[in-house]
């Protein structure tokens, strides 16, 4: 019984604070993203500039670890069941991925634009080796070019 | 290329889902299926049971026993006298398929237990309160009686399907799968009330058989005072409105049948 009582309250833990923090997290990440929308960043490889217009180039990195919470555990581990989309750890995916990408935006922000922009997401945390999930990280890179000028 | 600094308008890569609405709509068809494999297995168990053969349910048997190995056994010669009593009421009284064995352990837990396998296990605390041999007898044959109407099997099926299933699905860790194994506790085999009354109607027949009246048989239940603590007594002594259920069940029985009550015979001492 005592059991049951733990579960269910780390189950309402989970839902309530967990819901609570990806609000604030998702407020924060439109903010940055408006205030760092000048900053170009692209996948491409090449850049469009002759060489003599590039002041500087380097590598930046933003990465950032989220962890899961119980209820999104439990809904993951009844989808595991039945099938369909595990739509409790689509957020979570987003929005480690959207602050990696901003993380690495504010690396540079003198920069004009960031290049050969890559993802990179993996898990961590004490389940990263079995069949749960524990934190997920994302790592986003790219190159970052200041230009000569204003270009 | 122009870069125009815009942030698009919808996210699609998160499905809009409201988290409570699915966790209801999960979490209620997990249910509704446990239930009706519930349901399922009930009928299931009670319609193959019957048909189990002894010598699959001594081989069933054999994980149980360990459970009380680990407890001494009482003296060569109460062991020898309570298998007697157990060998004349099966050869004269209750032909069961199989012979029955009786293991009487030291210890002072007042309770009888049958298992799996013909095996059936008294304890010494239990033998220190009989004071006669025919209460004694009537205990043997209500343990007799479970065993004829197979009631062990049907707890266990249920019991050993369902945590089967529930590792099969979730993984042996699941804390799903812990809160159903403590509910559903193996090593308890408690009885429904129509099985312990058929075991009950099977013990007073078998007594009448043997000693030709049924004085005794409600002895045992009657010996423990009412204001003691039910649960040290274990399921034969609660004075326990289930155990006044039974006295009167018995002795209603008896009388409808017309079996007398005669003087009992004491039970050897075994100090």
């Amino acid at each position: 019984m005592i059991d049951l009582i733990i579960f269910l309250s780390l189950v309402a833990l989970g839902y309530g604070v967990g819901t609570y923090v990806e609000k604030r997290h998702y407020r924060r990440i439109k903010a940055r993203e408006q205030a760092t929308l000048k900053l170009a960043i692209t996948t491409t490889k090449h850049i469009n500039y002759p060489v003599e217009d590039i002041q500087s180039v380097a590598l930046v990195t933003g990465s950032a670890v989220i962890s899961v919470d119980y209820f999104k555990r439990l809904l993951a581990s009844l989808r595991n069941i039945f099938g369909g989309n595990v739509k409790s750890y689509e957020s979570l995916i987003d929005r480690a991925r959207r602050e990696a990408l901003l993380r690495m935006k504010e690396m540079a922000p003198q920069a004009h634009m960031i290049v050969n922009v890559r993802i990179e997401t993996s898990t961590v945390g004490r389940k990263a080796n079995k069949k749960g999930v524990g934190c997920l990280e994302a790592l986003a890179y790219g190159t970052a070019v200041t230009l000569k000028g204003h270009a | 290329m122009k870069y125009t600094p815009r942030l698009p308008e919808t996210n699609d890569n998160v499905s809009p889902s409201s988290p409570l609405k699915e966790l209801a709509v999960l979490a209620g068809g997990l249910l509704a299926i446990i239930v009706g494999i519930y349901l399922v297995l009930g009928v299931a168990v009670d319609l193959i049971v019957p048909r189990l053969s002894p010598g699959l349910e001594r081989r069933l048997a054999k994980p149980f026993l360990s459970t009380v190995t680990d407890i001494d056994d009482a003296a060569d010669s109460t062991q020898e006298s309570v298998q007697a009593i157990l060998d004349r009421l099966q050869k004269e009284c209750a032909e069961l398929p199989f012979p029955l064995q009786v293991h009487v352990k030291s210890s002072e837990t007042i309770n009888a237990l049958a298992f799996p396998g013909g095996h059936i296990i008294i304890f010494q605390g239990l033998l220190d309160e009989v004071t006669s041999e025919n209460e004694l007898a009537f205990v043997l044959a209500h343990e007799m009686g479970h065993y004829a109407n197979r009631d062990h099997l049907r707890g266990i099926g249920r019991a050993l399907v369902f945590i089967t299933v529930s590792t099969l699905t979730l993984g042996p860790d699941s804390p799903v799968a812990k809160v159903l194994g403590s509910a559903l506790n193996l090593t308890e085999m408690r009885f429904s009330r129509a099985q312990e009354n058929r075991a009950d109607t099977f013990g007073l027949e078998a007594l009448q058989c043997l000693y030709g009246h049924v004085g005794g048989s409600t002895d045992f239940f009657n010996k423990i005072p009412a204001d003691q603590d039910p649960g040290r007594f274990g399921h034969y002594f609660a004075s326990h409105p289930e155990n006044r259920r039974r006295i009167a069940h018995l002795e209603e029985l008896a009388r409808s049948k017309g079996y007398p009550s005669e003087a009992t015979l004491p039970f050897p001492s075994t100090d």
